[in-house]
């Protein structure tokens, strides 16, 4: 009777577990044409040899694009698409993008107040209404401007222990833009807006609404109209109508801290309806957009201007490089050089897009895994040193 | 491991201590969450846990009984983890107008999870299938019941309870989030099996 029951709590375990889903090698095949000197590239072999560090200290999948103005735009990959089918990673392949998605969100504020529908110094709470600007503080006073560049003060949702512990409980939920931004609802404010910086996704939640208030559209489509058409990017979309579209690598994560991954690929659902996060990309058409925006091909002189104009916090993170906040995007004191950057994490994923104003190199990655013991892989302030050491 | 086996040791005791007289047994199913504790109630969606175990008075007045516990439990989190435990807990019951009784406990316990979905390993240089060993986690826990004895006044009729049980998971993922908590909210019946002879 006992090793029956042994038996019968062993089959239980052992049974409860879910096989990866069977993928078809072909659905990550990139519908994709663009050129690139990737073949010809004389530092290719430099570039390839860093994706191939970070994929042998545990990095499921990377890709990148380096761009140099001198020899173009080199593309690679290394590791794996996808574990359990067993599929290699490609160069084009989409990957989720998460925050970076705050420099786009940024970009179309910037457009849209070109337009003369708002003006930045305007408060948000002109255009917004409701809860979110009476039961979050500072959202009654904070202007565009300051929700841009992460000077509202405004409490970052995703800090909140109840958010991570509600989104670990239910990973394949699908959040709207309230049920996020209720996790503000009566927190304190971390400062009096514009006496200082600190980065809120709450605030870039509230640039989306606003964006659809003044156009009468999804803010996503807005994107679509005003970048992604415009500048060509194929590869480029927003998650919300088809969070796991066609070709997308599956993520991965090492929750326990022990290169020991699970795939998460469906779990990011906190970021597939609002504008803090929920990009789908590849390095590629990211550093098509990062470029076009900073060599003034998006937005005109004067609101690049606004962009690029920095604000340092007064509590720097000594973990990471001198960071200066700008409007969606940051400056960062590197090794190499001064950068115009923005990184992004989805559960799964991670990737980041850097621009060296002084020669117009541009340095793109993503990866399909992160937490755990691969951040510091990827993210860290030492895993940026190499990467950049090795792109430059 | 030492204390997987004194665990196992007190659990073991409090059985077969429970066989030489009469057996108190407390069955329940419990929903469990990642959450902060006393922010929620009933979390959706459900993730289902079943419980057994057993109880030994260490002391027992007309209104209230101090307790030790032993208990084997499994839950199954939907996209994150399993966990097979087992655990005690010092229980106080005060009876507070019939059969209603209140009732907190402190406990501490022993679970190995195991995800819930395939995982890869990273050895030589490249991720490989390989067996799930599983993780081990130490998991102190606090709970307040409600009870309610069907026959008010019998310390030996049937008890049916609601139990709120917060509980945390250490350590969970080093250097990135150690500790994680949780709630399992039970209910369930504890029921006295007489065994021939025995003096309850």
């Amino acid at each position: 009777m006992r090793r029956t029951v042994l038996w019968l709590a062993c089959a239980l375990v052992l049974g409860a577990c879910r096989k990866g889903e069977d993928i078809p090698a072909a659905f990550y095949d990139c519908a994709f044409s663009h050129t690139d000197s990737s073949a010809t590239n004389p530092a290719g072999g430099a570039y390839q040899a860093v994706l191939d560090g970070m994929v042998s200290g545990g990095v499921v999948g990377v890709t990148m694009s380096v761009y140099h103005p001198g020899s173009g735009m080199w593309t690679g990959a290394a590791g794996m698409a996808d574990l359990h089918n067993g599929v290699p990673m490609k160069a084009c392949n989409i990957s989720r993008m998460g925050s970076t998605v705050k420099t786009f969100t940024a970009t179309t504020v910037m457009m849209l107040a070109e337009d003369g529908l708002f003006d930045l110094d305007d408060r948000i709470a002109a255009y917004l209404s409701g809860d979110v600007i009476d039961r979050i503080e500072n959202a009654d006073r904070a202007t565009i401007r300051q929700l841009l560049q992460h000077s509202s003060g405004i409490y970052n949702y995703i800090q909140s222990t109840a958010f991570q512990t509600a989104s670990l409980n239910d990973l394949v939920r699908e959040w709207e833009p309230y049920d996020l931004l209720a996790y503000a609802y009566g927190k304190n404010a971390y400062f009096e807006p514009g006496t200082d910086v600190r980065y809120s996704n709450t605030g870039y939640i509230m640039l989306g609404l606003l964006i659809e208030q003044v156009t009468g559209k999804p803010f996503a489509r807005v994107f679509e109209e005003r970048i992604f058409q415009p500048l060509g990017l194929t590869m480029t979309r927003f998650a919300g109508a088809d969070p796991v579209p066609d070709g997308i690598v599956r993520g991965y994560v090492d929750l326990y801290s022990n290169l020991q991954v699970i795939e998460s690929t469906y779990y990011s659902g906190w970021d597939y309806h609002t504008a803090d996060g929920g990009l789908i990309s590849n390095p590629y058409d990211m550093s098509v957009f990062l470029r076009a925006l900073l060599s003034g091909g998006l937005i005109n002189a004067a609101s690049l201007a606004e962009m690029l104009t920095w604000r340092t916090e007064s509590a720097p993170d000594p973990e990471f490089f001198p960071i200066a906040y700008g409007l969606g995007i940051f400056k960062v004191e590197t090794p190499e050089g001064t950068a115009y950057m923005h990184s992004g994490d989805a559960i799964g994923y991670y990737a980041n897009m850097l621009y060296f104003p002084d020669d117009g190199t541009t340095v793109v990655y993503a990866v399909n895994s992160n937490y755990g013991r691969i951040d510091a892989l990827v993210s860290t302030r030492e895993a940026l040193a190499r990467i950049l050491a090795g792109t430059r | 491991m030492r204390f997987v086996l004194v665990l196992a040791s007190v659990v073991l005791t409090l059985a077969l201590h429970g066989q030489a007289r009469s057996w108190p047994v407390a069955v329940s199913v419990f929903n469990t969450s990642t959450a902060v504790p006393y922010t929620r109630f009933f979390t959706t969606p459900v993730h289902p846990g079943i419980q057994a175990g057993t109880e030994y008075d260490h002391r027992a007045r007309a209104r209230s009984r101090l307790f030790q516990s032993a208990y084997l439990n499994y839950f199954y989190h939907g996209h994150l983890a399993q966990g097979i435990g087992l655990g005690t807990e010092l229980g106080y019951e005060h009876r507070v107008w019939r059969g209603l009784v209140a009732e907190t406990r402190l406990g501490l316990g022993y679970t190995h999870t195991f995800t819930t979905a395939e995982e890869f390993t990273f050895a030589n240089g490249r991720y490989e299938r390989k067996g799930d060993r599983g993780n081990a986690r130490f998991t102190p826990s606090f709970s307040l019941d409600l009870g309610w004895y069907l026959r008010p006044g019998d310390r030996n009729a049937p008890k049916l309870f609601l139990r709120y049980q917060s509980w945390v998971e250490y350590p969970y993922s080093p250097d990135f989030i150690p500790v994680m908590t949780h709630i399992n909210l039970h209910l369930g019946v504890r029921f006295i099996i007489q065994r021939k002879g025995g003096d309850a």
